[in-house]
């Protein structure tokens, strides 16, 4: 028996030594100080090193967050979602619009360098920008209807505005949000990679970077790049040579010499990894986080040490389906159903409290960060906001607006037949579907029925972004979080009628919500400057919103988790921790997992535990 | 001879019939879900766009490359035609990964996992079996119970439970992963013990569930040989106990020879359970992920690898049935 499990084993190991690959050169074992582990980005294999190319699986390298990741491709500004302004990374912070706000110019860092040693310059931006529009990538769809053209010379370049009708800017604060989620790639390797491939837009979009040997050939100028990566983690390796030690940038180079990331299977597995010190930086749900060190004495923390522990910017959101008569016809019924869901108890079930309440951020149409409250009158709606749980005003309200149980069955009808509503999120996402059970217990306390079916979410999202759909009644998803544009992009998301009737609809208006009004509100926010002006105009949409509800927000939530453990790596991001600018100003650091936006700061503050 | 070729033939017959069966219920079942993956890719790249005819146009340029657009029996054809070489195109949920690519870089650890695991599992399972109907006693009574016990325990239960005693508690496993979260495949010794340590729960969440099923089937049939005419007869004419218990083994071992080559033939899909608790790599979690994002193409080719599988099982197994038992030889023959 002992022989044959020796075999066995033995078989087992030539089989998985012969299905991976060998590195040949460099540290075989991470050194553990020098490296930081994260969890949560990578969910599998890495498909592709191509920054203009499409649906990579590539969260680390080539993904935004709480803003755009940039460890190994830069943008030209870093986004910092908690004070709401753009930090220059291959740019100077020098952008500037023209007084009609149709150009707007920038100027590149005199030591922003590729990592083939060569500058960065104009023609890197304008040809990355240009081959977006030809084969209709990300950038290209994005922003190809907002930018009108990019031109330039060395390291000076100007963004041109595409114009409407009136010859007014379609939408300068996309042009911004191009700034900081747009990677740079180098002029000479697209057209590289376009002679390769005939020009062919798929085929380019497809490219993976790497060459038949499977090496990296495409130029970055981030601090990091691609070590090892396999079906089961995906490790990077600091470029010593990094352009970013300038003075004009960090200073220095960044403290882990290497970034590594597991593939676990679940957040289960990648918990555990947290709790055994073999993950450092975490971007995923914990259940009851606090337990991790009230409980369990770990060394593990998050940005703030209290209750909602990170940084919530985004909105998960019930829509109601417009094509549904019902819910159409009667305001009264979207907000009765509103009004009677007990959000406390989704913050508690779904969120285990990890999110702001209603009464610390009252319901509008802004994030809780400080930058978006102030953007509304919160005294001119407050009669207007409700924080839930209101099963007797909801019940009025239905009973004013005729929505009656006239057969006695314990529901409400409409039109003689009995008002059934679904209530409908991806199957397995386990915080959202929480949140459909509490949508559907409040229409039982109100004499709706309100059933919750989970579709796996390839279905929900083949449905939910077909604007004829008549399947779904009430369904959940995010619209943006934060990025420049935001909050003018959110609210369009939840009432701007861009996005009406568009088939394959991923962009906004998922409910298909009618109301001129709100669109010409709507219409002015991007190219009105003066703040006043902006409160009005947001506290009017949100006069519109909170009436009309299109649809509602069950909870705050952040874009991104963040969650550390510091048994190797200390001085993470914390309530109020500041990143000491080459200038010498004090920067407030993001949580936004070291790689996101202004959060890649910290990676340049870590330090050694001891 | 002659007996012999008409049946195969015969046999053969059938599972050719059989597999194409199977390869159009692998091809069209997937296809009749109501997802539009096609409708995901393009969702990711539109993001943003408000330009309706731009939108449909990316939608289309995908619907062309994954050849969605064409009719359902010119995709069969273009997919049996391009399957045959063994190309079974794009991946939808990973794309532009082939699947031909995640299949091959995933089915080694599958197989590595699985297999050591179902032979070992197999023989120590039929080996107490025997034994416990052999010996009887204190022994059965202790064997039985706990065989009871493991074999009705479910496959992720096992799993769970030796991840978070021995994963998480006793910190002696590693709790994820197919090699340790620190290293990068070379070949040194401390690479395969990393290798070897990490195998040892997923080898025996396998192992165990799968040895309590057997020892309960070996021990009733066991018994049921031991109390047989041939036996008594044997036993009456003097033959040593050693020889019979091997006649006895030889006729037990049957039913349990045919549980054996079913469990290698759909290992594919057994590995789910511990892939997925274990984070471990392989074509179980694979092919879950793929179910769950309506990847058909992938979908289609792990089920295809399933049915292969089994078909060629049950044939060797129609063979070797003959060599082991001399009365399913001669049933062929008839």
């Amino acid at each position: 028996m002992k022989k044959l499990i020796a075999l066995a084993l033995a078989v087992m190991m030539v089989l998985s030594l012969s299905v991976t690959a060998f590195a040949a050169e460099g540290d075989v074992v991470l050194p553990r100080e020098e490296t930081l582990y994260f969890a949560g980005q990578q969910w599998g294999a890495v498909n592709s090193w191509n920054p203009i190319g499409t649906n990579q699986n590539n969260s680390m390298a080539i993904a935004a967050g709480g803003g755009q990741r940039t460890i190994m491709y830069e943008t030209l500004y870093m986004w910092n979602i908690l004070d709401g302004k753009l930090y220059g990374l291959l740019a100077n912070d020098d952008y500037a619009w023209n007084d009609d706000m149709t150009q707007l110019t920038f100027t590149i860092k005199d030591a922003a360098k590729w990592s083939d040693g060569t500058d960065v310059t104009a023609a890197d931006v304008i040809r990355t920008f240009d081959i977006g529009v030809e084969i209709a990538n990300g950038t290209g769809s994005t922003y190809g209807p907002y930018i009108e053209s990019i031109e330039g010379e060395g390291k000076s370049v100007t963004i041109n505005a595409k114009l409407n009708d009136a010859g007014q800017p379609v939408n300068p604060l996309k042009i911004l949000d191009f700034l900081e989620l747009t990677l740079i790639a180098q002029a000479d390797w697209i057209d590289q990679v376009y002679e390769a491939n005939d020009g062919d837009a798929t085929a380019i979009l497809n490219d993976d970077g790497l060459n038949d040997a499977g090496e990296l050939e495409v130029p970055y100028t981030g601090p990091y790049t691609r070590y090892f990566d396999d079906d089961q983690k995906v490790i990077f390796i600091r470029d010593d040579n990094y352009w970013g030690q300038d003075e004009s940038m960090w200073g220095k180079l960044p403290a882990p010499k290497y970034i590594a990331h597991a593939m676990y299977a679940d957040n289960n597995a990648g918990d555990n990894a947290l709790r055994n010190g073999e993950v450092d930086v975490s971007q995923q749900f914990t259940a009851n986080v606090q337990d991790m060190w009230e409980k369990d004495g770990l060394p593990i923390s998050t940005y703030y040490m209290d209750a909602p522990y990170g940084i919530c910017v985004g909105l998960p959101t019930a829509w109601y389906n417009m094509n549904i008569p019902v819910i159409a016809e009667y305001p009264a019924l979207r907000k009765a159903i509103a009004m009677a869901v007990d959000y406390d108890s989704i913050n508690a079930n779904a969120m285990t409290g990890q999110s702001p309440t209603f009464v610390q951020a009252p319901r509008s149409l802004m994030n809780p960060t400080d930058a978006e409250q102030a953007m509304y009158d919160h005294d001119a709606v407050a009669d207007l906001q409700w924080v839930g749980n209101d099963v007797d005003g909801a019940n009025a309200l239905l009973d004013e607006a005729g929505l009656l149980d006239t057969d006695g069955d314990g529901f409400r009808e409409y039109n003689g037949e009995k008002i059934s509503l679904t209530a409908v999120c991806p199957n397995g996402w386990t915080d959202w579907m929480a949140a459909m059970v509490e949508v559907a217990n409040a229409g039982a306390k109100i004499g709706i029925e309100i059933t919750t079916p989970y579709p796996e979410a390839d279905t929900f999202n083949a449905v939910f972004t077909d604007p004829d759909q008549t399947e779904y009644a009430i369904f959940m998803w995010s619209p943006d979080a934060s990025t420049p544009a935001n909050p003018w992009s959110r609210v369009n998301q939840f009432m701007g009628m861009d996005y009406v009737g568009v088939q394959n609809n991923w962009s906004g208006n998922w409910g298909q919500y009618v109301n001129e009004e709100a669109d010409a509100l709507l219409k002015q926010i991007p190219t009105t400057t003066d703040e006043a002006t902006l409160k009005d105009l947001y506290t009017q949409l949100t006069e519109i919103y909170l009436t009309e509800v299109p649809s509602f927000t069950l909870m705050y939530r952040p874009a991104v988790f963040f969650t550390v453990n510091e048994s190797v790596w200390t001085n993470y991001p914390y309530e109020g921790s500041t990143h000491t600018m080459a200038d010498g100003t004090e920067v407030l650091v993001p949580p936004t997992d070291c790689t996101d936006g202004f959060g890649i700061a910290a990676l340049y503050d870590l330090e050694l535990v001891g | 001879m002659k007996g012999y070729r008409k049946y195969f033939g015969k046999k053969i017959f059938w599972f050719v019939l059989t597999f194409i069966a199977a390869v159009i219920l692998n091809f069209i079942l997937p296809r009749l879900m109501p997802a539009d993956p096609v409708a995901s890719i393009t969702g990711k790249l539109a993001g943003g766009n408000t330009d309706a005819q731009a939108v449909a146009q990316i939608y289309e340029r995908y619907q062309e490359e994954f050849g969605t657009n064409l009719p359902m029996h010119q995709q069969f054809f273009k997919f049996v035609k391009n399957a045959i070489h063994g190309n079974f195109g794009l991946s939808f949920s990973q794309y532009p990964r082939s699947v031909s690519d995640i299949i091959s870089s995933a089915i080694g650890w599958t197989i590595a996992l699985q297999l050591p695991a179902i032979l070992v599992g197999w023989l120590l399972g039929n080996l107490l079996g025997a034994l416990a109907a052999y010996i009887r006693k204190g022994f059965d009574k202790v064997l039985l119970p706990v065989s009871l016990f493991l074999s009705n325990v479910p496959a992720f239960g096992m799993a769970v439970v030796l991840l978070v005693v021995f994963g998480v508690y006793l910190k002696v496993a590693p709790t994820a992963g197919g090699y340790a979260f620190d290293m990068i495949p070379h070949l040194s010794w401390d690479f395969i013990k990393s290798v070897i340590s990490h195998y040892q729960l997923p080898f025996w969440s396998i192992v165990l569930v799968s040895i309590g099923g057997q020892a309960v089937g070996m021990r009733s049939m066991s018994i049921y040989e031991l109390n047989a005419d041939y036996v008594k007869y044997s036993r009456f004419l003097g033959i040593k106990d050693r020889k019979i218990v091997g006649y006895v083994f030889r006729n037990a071992m049957l039913p349990q020879v045919t549980g054996l080559a079913l469990s290698i033939g759909t290992m594919v899909g057994g590995a789910l359970v511990a892939e997925i608790i274990f984070s471990y790599p392989g074509l179980g979690s694979t092919m879950y992920s793929a179910v769950t994002s309506a990847d058909y193409p992938l979908i289609s080719a792990t089920t295809l690898i399933i049915t292969v599988m089994v078909l060629i099982v049950t044939f060797l197994l129609d063979i070797i049935y003959g060599f082991i038992d001399p009365r399913v030889k001669a049933a062929q023959f008839e």
